[in-house]
């Protein structure tokens, strides 16, 4: 065992290799752009220079004059098609060619269609436009915004929370603090380029996409297109990283399927990483306020939390951590309030850990500055209010491992030898600084179908319509097959990734490894019943077995007692080849109407703070080491370890890549992470991954994964709690305290640079 | 942060060259010199015909019509049929498109496939043997899980080979650094670190 390959503590799988792992180490995967289609045409986005007005004029003529050019689609062209509508499988509720006003820099103006890309490409940039232009507004502050409550302006919202009296508790609180902290735009940038291909055979409309949502983007694109869903297939094999952007279907998907219909030939397109910045969802800017009170023995007596976020004209995304930072502590009163402020930009998205994200950085810091000013370790101000029940509804919580997740981070870190004392550890040039924060991040499932087969000969078949994004769902759908069938992982082929499979609900939220696998276990359990009968009936091998007296190993039905049969005899004594079957999963609270719904592509979320009888989170807890220059501040992580506790933990290696992978996430919001707003005409400047920093190798030194034993049946039956988005959650706040404790220079505006530590 | 060790050969850059921004003159000898083919003083016109290229890829040879324009990478990709070689960025910033050229490493997107006429070009899907046996750095890089979401893998694959071979590999922090021109979103960095550790002592021992 090494590092990447964890022992399998209580409650957790193998750490079995990628059952992919071979297609992808020799670029045999197909990823959507990747996938052949005869006679191929290039199509290439013409984008807004001005980020609000009217598009009065095209200039086509030089484009069209481009040897190779077939056809430019643009206003007009999409006016026998629905505009798009924002929501779960939608980005935007902006039709960019359907009308030519213009909401935001970098908006679609046109499609350019040629035999070549680059013929494509010299097209689409030769077409110009003439506007009526106004002035934009940027972001917060800019002249223009409207601050609107953000409360039952969105599902994920319905009301602000809160709980006791704060005015009154924080009035008297002997200890408090009032601190204004803030995040800033961010791209997803995955690797893989967003692309679209499409291909109509007949009434057929194939879409090779990189997609989190191929159930929801059929029912979406058929809308547009107003055909039937049926005729739409939506196929997304392999996709090159999502986190959160390939969940929502943007308005470039209809516009490259009309091109390619008016055309009669395939239209691929691919995005260029610049134009991605403007036709993609991000992650909106965010501020918050935080006031915290408490006793002198710790106890907080009172917590508010407003935030304040950027969204689009037309649309309301809202991100609101509330209702997480809200439960998090035994806060003895929560005020909350979100607003939402909206600008002249593109409408924002889900990005990896969404609400959690900015405002448990928020939280974090905040947790950090009180116990500097109750003198107290950061880690035993969060013990002191570690609570039995979460303050909103006074629920319990399924599971709550954080203490024993802050106990083995902080032995497994050497957290006892740091002085408290600012600025007091140093090593030559080096301040040594040391932080740590809380991880949460809400435990949801959503109804979910998939189809086993198991043959006479042991090959078993996974068919689910989920996708993988990275996050080895593929491998520990088909794990759980192979455990709950005996048969070895090898013997297990598993499809995805293709609405023709049966539907899986949107691989967003951390709840594709509960779902589906809750799904394929019960597939299963379903072949088990079937084969146990076919063992137990009279004159069978183990006739007079009962079931709960048998299980599945090594490719036999084995008894309590001893006896066994090995399945290909029972499927001779049943006189089958193979068994296949389908199973629909629905969350415990869910609607009579979940199912029906996960085929519409709408799926329920359950868990989280929805149940009635508890309230569901995984927990995490980060410790980092920074070191930061005496004389530059350039600012080293040389270590970070996390230890997380998220019930049943399916393959030791995929999870820890998961949590690992996050944690380096959080480093780039601390450090890296922004994307810069010219707010003179709301543009964003640093469109390339040259200039939009991320970690890269050299950023990441000593990283330590700990994954905290924890058994939870409450959650749903496959005892999984998502945690794809757990690793990230807190990091920057960890590293926010450890600057401080180096420094004595609180940052509260992300990301920390240089310049912010330079006096 | 994404400075690149794998650099394009020439250092110019195929996007200001497409639109048209560099002169045709000024243009002309860079193609000439690099790939000592026989084009004409390029017209913008000119540029946009096709030439017969001619390209030896994973040892076997290829003849193709491109647009002088074409990149190594879309060579590959959208006419080799080879694409198990990813565009991440086209602009030479991200390294998902690294190939080798003679054994180098070199950023597919920033190289013209013109300009790799008579040179060796290896990609990712000419590294195991016929038979099918991984090449080391595959293996270790699945042994280590060395990537997640895949699409960035050919590109860390190439370029750790690229990095050993150099002798960039002595020790872990070396490595972190000549490996810093490839970006891995879903950040695998400590595990291929671990898996290029692993090929390169494979390779010392052999």
């Amino acid at each position: 065992m090494d590092a990447a390959t964890p022992k399998p503590r209580e409650n957790m799988g193998e750490p079995l290799p990628r059952i992919d792992a071979r297609l992808k180490v020799t670029g045999q995967a197909g990823y959507p752009a990747d996938l052949p289609a005869a006679n191929i045409t290039y199509g290439a986005l013409a984008t807004s220079d001005i980020a609000k007005g009217r598009v009065t004029r095209l200039h086509l003529d030089d484009a069209r004059a481009v040897p190779g050019l077939l056809d430019i689609v643009t206003y007009g062209d999409m006016d026998k098609v629905e505009k798009p509508k924002f929501g779960n499988s939608g980005a935007t509720s902006i039709g960019p060619l359907h009308d030519r006003t213009i909401f935001h820099d970098g908006q679609i103006i046109a499609l350019a269609v040629a035999e070549t890309f680059e013929a494509a490409e010299e097209a689409a940039q030769l077409i110009r436009a003439e506007y009526e232009e106004e002035k934009p507004t940027a972001s917060f502050d800019s002249p223009g915004t409207k601050t609107v409550p953000a409360a039952g302006k969105s599902t994920i919202l319905k009301e602000d929370v809160r709980a006791g009296d704060f005015d009154a508790a924080y009035a008297a609180a002997p200890v408090k603090i009032d601190a204004r902290y803030s995040t800033p735009t961010q791209h997803h940038n995955p690797i893989e380029l967003f692309s679209t291909t499409a291909l109509w055979q007949g009434d057929q409309l194939i879409v090779h996409e990189p997609s989190q949502n191929v159930t929801g983007w059929k029912v979406e694109l058929a809308r547009q297109l107003k055909i039937d869903p049926a005729n739409v297939r939506i196929v997304s094999p392999f996709i090159g990283g999502a986190f959160g952007s390939k969940g929502p279907m943007t308005p470039r998907t209809a516009i490259v399927a009309v091109a390619a219909k008016r055309l009669g030939r395939p239209v691929r397109c691919v995005t260029s990483r610049m134009q991605a910045f403007g036709t993609q969802t991000y992650r909106a800017e965010t501020r918050h306020r935080i006031r915290i009170g408490a006793g002198k023995d710790g106890r907080i007596t009172a917590f508010a939390h407003e935030g304040w976020e950027v969204t689009s004209r037309p649309d309301a995304y809202v991100v609101a951590g509330t209702s997480a930072t809200g439960r998090m502590y035994d806060y003895g009163s929560v005020l909350t309030h979100v607003s939402l402020v909206r600008a002249d930009r593109n409408t924002p998205g889900y990005m990896r850990s969404p609400p959690e994200t900015p405002y448990v950085y928020a939280l974090e810091n905040a947790m950090d500055e009180m116990a500097v000013a109750l003198g107290m370790d950061p880690v035993e101000f969060r013990r002191i209010n570690e609570p039995k029940v979460e303050p909103i509804g006074k629920k319990p919580f399924s599971s709550r491992s954080l203490i024993q997740c802050y106990e083995q981070a902080a032995d497994a870190f050497g957290w006892a030898k740091r002085d408290r004392k600012v600025g007091a550890m140093r090593e030559g040039d080096w301040l040594i600084g040391m932080g740590c924060a809380t991880a949460i991040y809400p435990t949801a499932a959503a109804p979910c179908a998939a189809r086993v087969r198991l043959t006479s000969d042991g090959d078993v078949r996974v068919q689910c319509g989920s996708h993988e994004i990275g996050t080895g769902v593929r491998t520990v759908a088909g794990q759980m097959a192979s455990e709950r069938l005996g048969v070895p992982i090898g013997k297990v082929n598993v499809e995805m990734g293709d609405n023709n499979l049966p539907p899986a609900p949107v691989s967003g939220g951390s709840i594709s490894t509960a779902s589906v696998c809750s799904a394929v276990l019960k597939a299963c359990d379903a072949i088990r019943a079937k084969l146990y009968a076919g063992a137990t009936a009279e004159g069978g091998p183990l006739a007079g077995s009962h079931n709960e007296e048998l299980d599945f190993a090594d490719g036999k039905i084995v008894a309590k007692g001893g006896a066994s049969a090995k399945i290909e005899d029972v499927f001779k004594i049943m006189q089958l080849g193979a068994i296949e079957e389908y199973a629909e999963f629905a969350p415990k609270g869910a609607t009579p109407g979940a199912l029906k719904k996960l085929y519409a592509g709408q799926p329920e979320f359950h868990g989280g703070d929805q149940d009635e009888d508890s309230v569901k989170y995984a927990f995490g807890a980060e410790f980092v080491e920074v070191r930061i220059n005496s004389y530059t501040r350039e600012i080293r992580v040389p270590r970070i370890v996390g230890a997380f506790a998220a019930g049943r933990i399916m393959n030791t290696r995929t999870a820890r890549s998961q949590l690992m992978g996050g944690m380096i996430w959080g480093i780039g919001q601390a450090l890296h992470e922004a994307t810069e707003v010219d707010r003179r005409y709301a543009r964003y400047v640093n469109r390339d991954l040259q200039d939009y920093l991320v970690p890269v190798n050299a950023d990441i030194q000593d990283l330590q994964v700990i994954l905290v034993p924890e058994i939870d049946h409450a959650v749903n039956p496959a005892g999984v709690k998502g945690l794809g988005e757990l690793g990230n959650v807190g990091t920057a706040a960890a590293v926010a305290s450890a600057v401080y404790h180096a420094t004595g220079k609180r940052i509260r505006d992300l990301p920390i640079r240089i310049d912010q530590l330079i006096a | 942060m994404s400075q690149n060790p794998a650099s394009s050969a020439t250092g110019l850059s195929r996007r200001s060259f497409m639109t048209g921004t560099v002169s045709a003159a000024a243009a002309a000898p860079l193609l000439t010199s690099a790939a000592k083919a026989e084009v004409p003083a390029a017209t913008h016109s000119k540029l946009r015909e096709a030439v017969a290229v001619s390209l030896r890829i994973n040892k076997r040879p290829y003849e193709l019509s491109l647009d002088t324009r074409t990149s190594l990478l879309d060579a590959l990709r959208d006419h080799a049929g080879l694409t198990g070689t990813k565009k991440g960025c086209d602009h030479g910033q991200c390294g998902a498109c690294t190939v080798l050229v003679d054994g180098k490493r070199v950023l597919s997107c920033l190289s013209f496939a013109v300009m790799n006429q008579g040179k060796e070009v290896t990609t990712v899907e000419g590294l195991a043997s016929s038979e099918g046996k991984l090449h080391p750095m595959q293996q270790a890089f699945i042994d280590h899980d060395a990537f997640q979401c895949g699409y960035c893998t050919p590109g860390q694959i190439m370029s750790a080979i690229g990095c050993v071979n150099e002798g960039h590999a002595h020790s872990e922090d070396d490595i972190r650094e000549y490996m810093s021109g490839n970006i891995c979103r879903c950040a695998a960095y400590p595990n291929i670190v671990a898996a290029i550790v692993q090929a390169r002592d494979q390779a010392r021992g052999a």
